[in-house]
């Protein structure tokens, strides 16, 4: 069984993400510029003397496949690198995974991983 | 493909109105060119007996001052568009969060110099003195035609002089790129503009500056600024980038880490061409003389010559480490040799200059290098190219110098280590003071906590933090309605 987890961060943290994720076990990731608000919606920033709000605020979105068993885990691994405590932090959520190819081998499934 | 004829065209009623009125004005205009070029042309380009017969009743000297202060006005707007090319460099070079915080700070620096060189700074280091600080010309009250015995108009003098000073000023904030908070820069820049490099400048180029005082009949010489305006600037921004730390998350070279890339290395290559082109202003001008024509060509060609040599010297010697043509570390050569050999380019022949600027190449390169390895992040290399290149081409005078002008001779032309030695201990004692007295400037702004963004400002990026908005906008339909 394979889930995706899908992890939406601040972008100043993908690097601490990211060496967590390698030490424990992760060897890739797809990694998109994205924008989006939550409940924080967006802010204001100003130009030449006048402010314009901007909705939609710079996140980076994390995109990993990995063994249904270490999804709680790396779940909260994720949580942990990405945390500031401050409103913006993000979301971290797993889906189910149909199949998986790696397009070199043909290997199928978890040894596609 | 545009098949309508004229007839059809004018068939459209809004089309032949538009089409009269555009006749109707251009009729009028020639009308007027014409009226006006029978009418005052002889009064405005002179009648032929004017051109035969030049006004002899004009002293000589009138012509020589204007020729003179039109020349030196001519390098002042060339040095001056010298910040267009620091401020391209120093953005480009800089990553895509911390450029509108860099440029805000070449722009304001401009703006706070010229105001402060106009209040004090022109008469702490142009005024007559002691051989200290001067004190006359304070908000250019009482100054003359010309300045001294130079035959340029006075204030001529003072703007070319003001671009001087503020190419010093922004020298500093490349090393500091990124983390400065907007306060602190305010405060710091007026110490460096206002004080350090007016005061330190009076004593090389003052009117009875101590370092030109001959001991032996040689003295420190230092054409258009190695030390004055390019250590200085150097050391400052040494002592900026020691007092503010790295930026949060640079890792450096021997933890394993780098440089961080540039965000932009068009506009940093192209601003790295103006500031070339800017030296023709700052190196050649500097003759202060347009009559010196033979002086204003072999400096001209030696800054040239210096500036390739460092290029290609630089690149190659780079190229070994990863078998890479670096641009970066080619612009950042090309300047230092720049910047060593303004201080001789007068005295030197276009031999010594390539010589000069080869080894500037070289030192550019390893002063990065020992920047990186004693973990000070300096961005823009503004302490190698304008500190260490600057130190270099001060020394190198005193080896160069031909003693075909001035009497100025160094060491390999068997002048002996009289001039070197004159080179050196200036030098370093500009070097030395600059740095304490700027590191203590520094650590005082840093006491009232406006040296330094706070991390959440530097890690939302000090644009948005310090002035509101990013360099590159995001498509605008991210902005909400309006937009």
């Amino acid at each position: 069984m394979l889930e995706m987890i899908t992890a939406i961060i601040k972008p100043h943290k993908l690097d601490d993400v990211k060496e967590a994720l390698l030490a424990n076990g992760v060897e890739g990731m797809t990694v998109t510029e994205v924008r989006g608000f939550g409940r924080q919606r967006g802010k204001t920033e100003n130009f030449r003397g006048s402010e314009y709000n901007i909705d939609f605020i710079p996140k980076m979105k994390i995109e990993i496949v990995v063994p249904a068993e270490n999804v709680d885990r790396l779940i909260a691994i994720i949580g942990e690198a990405a945390k500031t405590g401050k409103i913006g932090d993000g979301k971290v959520w797993s889906t189910g995974v149909g199949k998986l190819l790696r397009v070199r081998t043909g290997e199928m499934g978890n040894e596609a991983i | 493909m545009n098949s309508i004829t004229l007839k059809e065209r004018l068939r459209d009623k809004d089309r032949r109105r538009f089409f009269f009125a555009f006749l109707g004005g251009k009729a009028i205009g020639l009308l007027v060119a014409g009226l006006a070029i029978v009418g005052f042309g002889p009064w405005l380009i002179g009648t032929a007996a004017h051109a035969v017969a030049p006004n002899a009743d004009v002293p000589i000297g009138d012509v020589v001052n204007a020729t003179n202060t039109a020349w030196v006005m001519v390098a002042t707007f060339l040095v001056f568009f010298m910040q267009a090319g620091f401020m391209m460099l120093e953005a480009g070079f800089a990553r895509t969060r911390e450029v509108v915080n860099v440029l805000q700070e070449c722009i304001v620096d401009t703006c706070l110099c010229a105001l402060l060189f106009w209040a004090f700074g022109f008469a702490f280091m142009f005024g007559v003195g002691n051989s200290f600080i001067g004190h006359e010309f304070f908000f250019l009250n009482g100054a003359p035609s010309t300045y001294g015995s130079t035959g340029i108009g006075f204030m001529a003098f003072f703007l070319f002089q003001f671009a001087f000073a503020d190419t010093c000023s922004t020298i500093t904030s490349g090393a500091m790129v990124g983390r400065t908070g907007f306060k602190g820069d305010l405060l710091y820049s007026i110490g460096v503009s206002g004080f350090i490099y007016p005061i330190f400048g009076h004593w090389i180029w003052g009117p009875g500056g101590f370092l030109q005082t001959a001991r032996g009949g040689v003295w420190m010489r230092d054409f258009a600024g190695s030390t004055v305006v390019h250590t200085i600037g150097g050391i400052v921004a040494l002592a900026g980038a020691m007092a503010l730390g790295p930026r949060i998350g640079r890792k450096f070279k021997r933890d394993g880490g780098g440089l961080p890339p540039g965000h932009d290395l068009t506009i940093a290559a192209i601003g790295g061409v103006i500031l070339w082109f800017g030296w023709y202003g700052f190196n050649p001008g500097s003759t202060l003389s347009a009559l010196d024509f033979e002086g204003i060509g072999r400096v001209a060609t030696n800054t040239t010559l210096a500036a390739a040599a460092g290029g290609l010297v630089a690149m190659a010697w780079v190229y070994p480490r990863f078998k890479k043509w670096d641009m970066g570390i080619t612009i950042n050569g090309f300047l230092g040799g720049l910047v060593a050999i303004t201080a001789p380019c007068y005295w030197v022949n276009p031999f010594g200059s390539v010589v000069i600027g080869a080894v500037a190449g070289v030192v550019v390169v390893l002063g990065i290098d020992f920047i990186e390895h004693m973990r000070i992040d300096d961005p823009i290399g503004a302490v190698a190219v304008h500190g260490f290149c600057g130190i270099w081409g001060t020394w190198s005078l005193g080896l160069f110098a031909t003693g075909q002008w001035n009497d100025v001779k160094g060491l390999f032309w068997g002048g002996g280590v009289k001039q070197l030695w004159a080179q050196v201990w200036g030098n370093t004692l500009i070097v030395v003071i600059t740095f304490v007295v700027s590191y203590a400037l520094f650590k005082a702004v840093a006491l009232t906590k406006t040296l330094r963004v706070s991390e959440e400002g530097e890690l939302e990026g000090i644009d948005i933090h310090e002035h509101g908005s990013p360099a590159y906008h995001p498509e605008s339909a991210f902005m909400g309605k309006g937009y």
